[in-house]
């Protein structure tokens, strides 16, 4: 009878391993195909002189030329420099404001949906269009902005095309854009810290920044760090704004690692070169989500 | 017991989506030169031509070759680099999307070198001598036709009407750089808030081929007879030297707000494509052939303005080949030519661009015709794209101050050397 029982009980696990087992195989199918499949072959291509146009049977090996082209590439070389540079001031701007906001928000009385739908609306629009808009508005010929400040007798701007405004100008396209991104998963966040510790931190005597200091941002540590990461990879994969706005000029002061591969690896169908400069790319991304990841997890 | 059909019945759904996405692909239609299918349901023939008038003027053309071939025809425009993108990635498809695609001039050596384009006179096309001969010039590789020039696109000076009788001059007066840089200085010193010169600035190529024709005017050219780069030279240096002294009286912008500048009176002179502007009688502006001497005691030069023409041709993949040339010869009939004037079409054609009732409401066309005649085309080198990318970018360092000439000169001259060395 026991040993009935134990060929049953094992029976019964190996059923469940197998369901278990093929209710995963689909995901894993899709995972295999659309991520680790395109991965394998950039990393393949990028040890190769792969040209799309010559096609991959005319493709040799190179080891590590690309790489070592790439490394010493001084245009790559200031796009890197541009994308790290561009990728904290964005993500420590965004946090800034948007948990500011998230904080405001949060804290009315009144108004609060339509405050946050008005706020959500930058977010939703495609990059495109938030570039092409911008471009009106700051045309150094007939935008508004310039218009603006014209008529208050105060300096006008050629925005995308001086070496000394073209960076700052699209990071500040790229922080409106994004703010709302950040705002939103915090207030969120924000909505579940309960109304009881704030009471007791009150009756403690504790202020409003004490508040926030020893109530608010301890609730809120993971919704930080996530929205930090989800950020940074978003902010470091930066392109449409640039491309559209700059196409990585002037001077190549606003040129960001997508950028370059799109000029240098796409645009050329280089795509060994640009292999290349993708694997270093996503090695880069991983560093930075491993560094926060490690945050969060505490 | 309903556990493992359920997880067969995802997997098996997995598979047949997975199959069903890979064999898209295959089911495309063979070429066929027939018009409409045996049902009477129309063909449909896809094109890839260049977003603005360059693909509009064709695509108004094209009802009428559809209502007559029983055709459906869908039309992609698209930007410079996607359309150029968008070709070569369906290039290496058995059987191709595009029936038909436009091609600037400086992606021909590397199309034709890697079979992207259909023969044309093996399909039986040929020129007629209506036709421009210096705008066939790229077309054309070992005798064998593989472009035809559609779109007549070269560069012409534009110019805002008031500001150049400001300076003391008339159109027929500009015979010379020299002329360009004297209208440009006496603008800024009459008006320090007036632009004298725009340049174009947002991509290296942009900014590579506004200069070209001023360093032919001093001699230079970006590579010898042999494609070695020329460009750490003493012509390459004194163009760049002319080219900066406009850009200290004017300045950088992308070609909406040159347009619009030189339209509302800020900019005196831009260099600028007939695409982007057609002047009319009582405009604020107009332009003018390039001039083709350096100074006025210089002797002419045969070609200075840019060619930038907007050729059509036939995928060597294109689904519907014979039926594409038909569409071809049709678009570049005289008739269909002719009439894309209306639709801001510049024919390559002499009987259009000399027609006396068309120069009535278009005089502009005489002066794109001359320009059309004295073009030089960009050097056909398959390694162009890059080419441009790092002079380019150069070239914008030293406008934009971030590097001295010498630095940016030498540094290119060696990318390049190496470019064209592998």
């Amino acid at each position: 009878m026991k040993r009935n029982k134990t060929v049953k009980l094992r029976g019964a696990q190996t059923g469940t391993a197998r369901f278990g087992l093929g209710m995963l195989m689909p995901t894993m199918i899709l995972l295999l195909v659309m991520t680790a499949y395109p991965l394998i072959f950039t990393l393949l291509y990028s040890f190769t002189d792969y040209n799309y146009l010559r096609g991959a049977e005319n493709a040799s090996f190179v080891l590590f030329d690309n790489y070592l082209s790439l490394f010493q590439n001084g245009y790559f070389q200031q796009a890197v420099w541009n994308t790290v540079l561009f990728t904290i001031l964005a993500v420590v701007l965004e946090m800034g404001f948007g948990l500011l906001i998230a904080v405001f928000v949060n804290s009315l009385k009144r108004g609060q949906k339509v405050m946050r739908t008005l706020l959500l609306l930058p977010y939703l629009l495609p990059a495109v269009t938030v570039a092409l808009s911008w471009r009106m508005m700051l045309s150094a010929n007939y935008g508004i902005i310039n218009q603006f400040l014209e008529f208050l007798g105060l300096p006008v701007f050629n925005w995308f095309m001086d070496t000394h405004t073209a960076f700052w100008t699209i990071l500040v396209i790229d922080v409106w854009q994004n703010v709302p991104f950040v705002f939103l998963l915090l207030y969120a966040s924000l909505q579940s810290v309960s109304e009881s510790q704030y009471e007791a931190a009150r009756i403690d005597g504790a202020g409003v920044l004490q508040q926030f200091l020893y109530v608010t941002l301890p609730n809120i540590k993971g919704s930080l760090a996530l929205c930090a990461l989800l950020r940074t990879i978003d902010t470091f994969r930066l392109f449409e704004k640039v491309n559209v706005l700059t196409g990585g000029g002037p001077a190549g002061t606003t040129s960001t690692i997508t950028q370059f591969l799109y000029t240098y690896g796409i645009e050329s169908l280089n795509f060994g070169f640009g292999s290349a400069g993708a694997i270093v790319m996503t090695v880069l991304v991983l560093i930075l989500s491993s560094f926060y990841i490690k945050r969060a997890m505490g | 017991m309903k556990k493992r059909p359920l997880a067969l019945a995802l997997a098996l759904a997995t598979a047949v989506s997975l199959t069903a996405c890979g064999s898209s692909g295959g089911t495309s239609e063979t070429g066929s030169g027939d018009s409409g299918s045996a049902s009477g349901e129309p063909t449909k023939m896809t094109l890839i031509l260049r977003g603005g008038a360059y693909g509009e003027s064709l695509e108004a053309s094209l009802p009428a070759f559809e209502e007559e071939h029983n055709v459906d025809i869908e039309v992609m425009l698209m930007s410079f680099d996607d359309l150029h993108t968008g070709i070569a990635l369906d290039a290496v498809n058995d059987v191709g999307t595009y029936d038909l695609c436009m091609v600037d001039g400086s992606w021909m050596a590397e199309f034709t070198e890697n079979g992207v384009l259909a023969n044309l006179s093996e399909l039986g096309y040929s020129f007629d001598n209506d036709i421009i001969p210096a705008t066939t010039e790229i077309c054309i590789v070992d005798d064998e036709i593989y472009l035809a020039p559609y779109y007549g696109n070269v560069t012409v000076m534009m110019y805002n009407k008031q500001l150049l009788a400001d300076a003391g001059y008339t159109p027929e007066e500009i015979d010379s750089f020299a002329d360009v840089q004297d209208i440009a200085q006496k603008t800024r010193a009459a008006d320090p808030s007036k632009n004298g010169f725009l340049i174009r600035g947002g991509s290296a190529d942009n900014i590579l081929s506004d200069f070209l024709p001023h360093l032919v005017a001093h001699g230079g050219w970006v590579v010898d007879e042999n494609n070695n780069p020329t460009v750490d030279t003493p012509e390459f240096k004194a163009a760049m030297e002319d080219y900066l002294a406009l850009y200290n009286v004017g300045g950088t912008l992308d070609k909406d707000d040159i347009v619009a500048s030189v339209t509302s009176g800020e900019t005196a002179m831009a260099q600028i494509w007939p695409g982007w502007y057609t002047p009319t009688a009582d405009g604020p502006a107009d332009y003018i052939t390039i001039p083709t001497k350096l100074t006025d005691d210089s002797e002419p030069l045969d070609a200075v303005a840019l060619q930038g023409v907007w050729c059509i041709g036939i995928p060597d993949n294109a689904p519907h080949k014979e039926l594409a040339v038909e569409l071809l010869e049709y678009v570049m009939s005289p008739e269909v030519q002719l009439a894309s004037i209306e639709n801001d079409g510049v024919p390559c054609r002499y009987s259009c661009l000399t027609d006396p009732t068309v120069l009535e409401t278009y005089p502009h066309l005489e002066t794109v015709c001359g320009a059309l005649k004295t073009g030089v085309y960009r050097p056909a080198i398959a390694e162009w794209t890059e080419f441009t990318n790092i002079l380019g970018t150069e070239m914008d360092n030293i406008i934009q101050g971030t590097k001295t000439m010498d630095e940016a000169l030498s540094y290119a001259q060696e990318q390049l050397e190496q470019l064209m060395a592998v």
